[in-house]
């Protein structure tokens, strides 16, 4: 058995760690578990397109030759989407880069159609940006850092994380038996509390292990390649990856022109059977060579990017030439490395895989949330040892109104900047910078409120105010039904994010409630407690 | 002796945080660094070793940051983690000096 001082010593460790890291960890968790439908929410995000329907497959060359005459930035490189739909509303696109080409710089990716005429028409990328928003909020666990700034911080949340995930283990131990499976509803708030937050750090443990070492990859990655070329690979590392990398371009052919899409499909279908092919991708290098990379799914297996697996093909034979990247098909080294990511993405096993990473990542933002009040109990029942009539300190009160305000700033936040995905085009066409003005705004305006009102109160309000900005997404849908020139309703798009939304308002009402009828029950000292408000003493 | 009435504490927190944070990561750099020259097949054995490799810098850091508290003093955790740190750089330029240059 473990002994008694050690476990003392390791619940201070879990204690502090988890206060520092616990809020950030939060918004990373809830921001998280959105992404996982990430595709969804951009096409439901995004205004149909301003281009004619996409041409057939069969015209891709057509398409390809009038656009590079007309724009010569796309003879640079180019993708061919084989499936469109609004996130991806033409056949292809192609980037450039107004301020020059480097690491970082802004870019500009353009769309292009062929009219009923065969005329080429043009366009500037209007998908939505509020996805993407999301998605740098969750990577960068909430701070509006540039992202060389952010992620190291990012990186040290997540070794807290670690060290949390350690402690917290060590500390339930000992009573591991008792506790394993014991939920105990009843008028012992704190006691249920803690058997939530046991529960759901114990069963959702492989989850949070995969995510912090992930995690600490993620925001070090630059970092360890670089000590390690200084210290293990002399200087060599890049050279090493140069001369590992198989073959995968081909030189120009004269008079010889690339395969249709439709034929390089068939060719990969042969090659690499139950790999969906969603983009094509034509690199022209500098030293004339052309490379060929075709993005797609394969839900039997993991994927190295997000939601897509790669492969190198030859454009003019349909050849594979690299399988490092695609699923199923990589050796077994690479094959473990590509599993990180996967396991961190969740994009293996398909729809069923992403639901159940979309509700660990939730149960994971409610550990940190849990954590913290708990944290706040405790004190409360050390301070009534030691006092008549206690009066709570003030960071108990800080870190009430901080871990309510915080976590449902960020609730709110995502809810409200996602609804305006709908309003805000009508308005202007720059709108990436007002769904972090509307996210922020909201967020601050939420952790200001919960100072103003205390966390009793503020609690109570703002989960009432989470739940409408979140019931806004809905609301915007139906608007964009029935009044004519608001907004816009995107074909195939299904309900997934109306009724999810639907589903995550309820879910803040009803605890809204709850947390209501605690704070009515709550004696004077605890942090629940607003004065005036309770009737009576009530053992928590 | 003192073994018998040693009780653990938070106190000496900082001392060995530090010795983990630091040395951790130090010994994630040297211990990957070994795995480098001595997996089977060499430096050049392929991109996913070395990226697995670059990988496990993760899990050794984390581990020693974890566990570091165990140690009963700061200054024990510097000492022990600090003489692991040196060992396993000494046997990684032994190996490299052995084994000739990179690449």
């Amino acid at each position: 058995m473990i002994r008694a001082d050690i476990v003392k010593m390791y619940k201070d460790v879990h204690t502090w760690v988890g206060i520092v890291s616990g809020l950030a960890l939060f918004i990373a968790f809830y921001a998280g578990a959105i992404t996982m439908f990430e595709g969804q929410l951009k096409r439901w995000a995004s205004p149909p397109p301003a281009l004619s329907t996409p041409v057939p497959l069969e015209r891709t060359a057509e398409l390809v030759r009038k656009t590079i005459e007309q724009h010569p930035d796309a003879g640079n490189g180019y993708t061919i989407h084989v499936a469109t739909s609004a996130d991806r509303p033409a056949r292809m696109s192609w980037t450039v880069w107004p301020e020059g080409r480097s690491r970082g710089a802004p870019q500009e990716t353009w769309y292009s159609a062929l009219d009923t005429n065969g005329d080429l028409e043009v366009s500037k990328d209007t998908t939505s940006p509020v996805a993407q928003f999301v998605d740098v909020l969750h990577q960068q666990v909430g701070l509006p850092f540039d992202h060389e700034i952010a992620m190291p911080i990012m990186g040290a949340i997540c070794l807290l994380y670690a060290i949390a995930l350690i402690s917290g283990v060590i500390v339930f131990l000992p009573g591991f038996a008792k506790d394993l499976f014991a939920l105990r509803i009843g008028k012992n708030l704190k006691r249920m509390w803690l058997d939530v937050h046991n529960v759901l750090g114990i069963f959702s443990l492989p989850f949070h292990i995969i995510m912090a070492l992930t995690a600490i990859v993620f925001a070090f990655h630059d970092q360890f390649y670089g000590v390690q070329n200084k210290v293990a690979y002399d200087g060599e590392l890049s050279a090493m990856f140069e001369a590992n990398e198989p073959e995968h371009h081909v030189h120009p052919e004269e008079g010889k022109v690339f395969l249709s899409p439709e034929l390089l499909m068939a060719r990969l279908g042969e090659q690499a059977p139950g790999f969906q092919v969603k983009d094509i991708r034509y690199i022209f290098q500098r030293d004339g060579t052309i490379e060929t990379m075709v993005n797609g799914v394969d839900p039997r297996y993991g994927h190295r990017g997000p939601d897509f697996g790669i492969v190198a093909v030859n454009a003019y034979t349909g050849d594979v030439m690299s399988k490092d990247y695609l699923p199923g098909h990589q050796e077994p080294i690479i094959a473990t490395v590509t599993g990180f990511f996967a396991l961190h993405f969740g994009n293996f096993g398909g729809v069923p895989v992403r639901w159940g990473y979309f509700f660990l990542g939730l149960a994971g933002a409610f550990l940190f949330y849990s954590g913290n009040l708990l944290w706040i109990e405790s004190r409360r029942k050390k301070v009534r040892k030691t006092q008549t009539d206690p009066v709570q300190p003030l960071k108990t009160k800080v870190l009430g109104t901080l871990t309510v305000g915080v976590s449902l700033g960020c609730i709110a936040g995502i809810s409200v900047t996602i609804a305006a995905a709908k309003v805000l085009p009508s308005f202007t066409s720059d709108i990436a910078p007002l769904h972090s003005w509307i996210y922020y705004l909201t967020f601050l305006g939420a952790v200001g409120w919960a100072f103003l009102r205390g966390t009793a109160r503020g609690a109570v309000e703002l989960q009432l105010f989470a739940a409408a900005c979140t019931l806004a997404i809905p609301c915007v849908s139906l608007a964009s039904f029935v009044i004519p020139g608001f907004g816009w309703t995107s074909e195939g798009g299904g309900f997934l994010i109306e009724l999810t939304a639907l589903a995550g308002a309820a879910g803040l009402l009803v605890s809204a409630h709850r947390t209501r009828i605690r704070v009515r029950r709550s004696p004077s000292d605890s942090i629940w407690h607003v004065s005036g408000i309770n009737s009576r003493e009530v053992m928590t | 002796m003192s073994n018998d009435t040693f009780r653990y504490s938070s106190r000496s927190w900082f001392g060995k945080a530090s010795a983990g944070l630091i040395l951790g990561f130090a010994l994630a750099l040297s211990l990957t660094g070994l795995l480098a020259w001595l997996w089977p097949g060499g430096l050049m054995h392929s991109s996913g070793k070395t990226q697995l490799n670059m990988w496990l810098m993760s899990p050794i850091w984390a581990l020693v940051l974890g566990f570091c508290f165990l140690f009963r003093t700061g200054l024990r955790a510097w000492l022990w983690l600090g003489g692991a740190t040196l060992l396993s750089f000494a046997v990684l330029f032994a190996v490299k000096a052995f084994l000739g240059g990179a690449a």
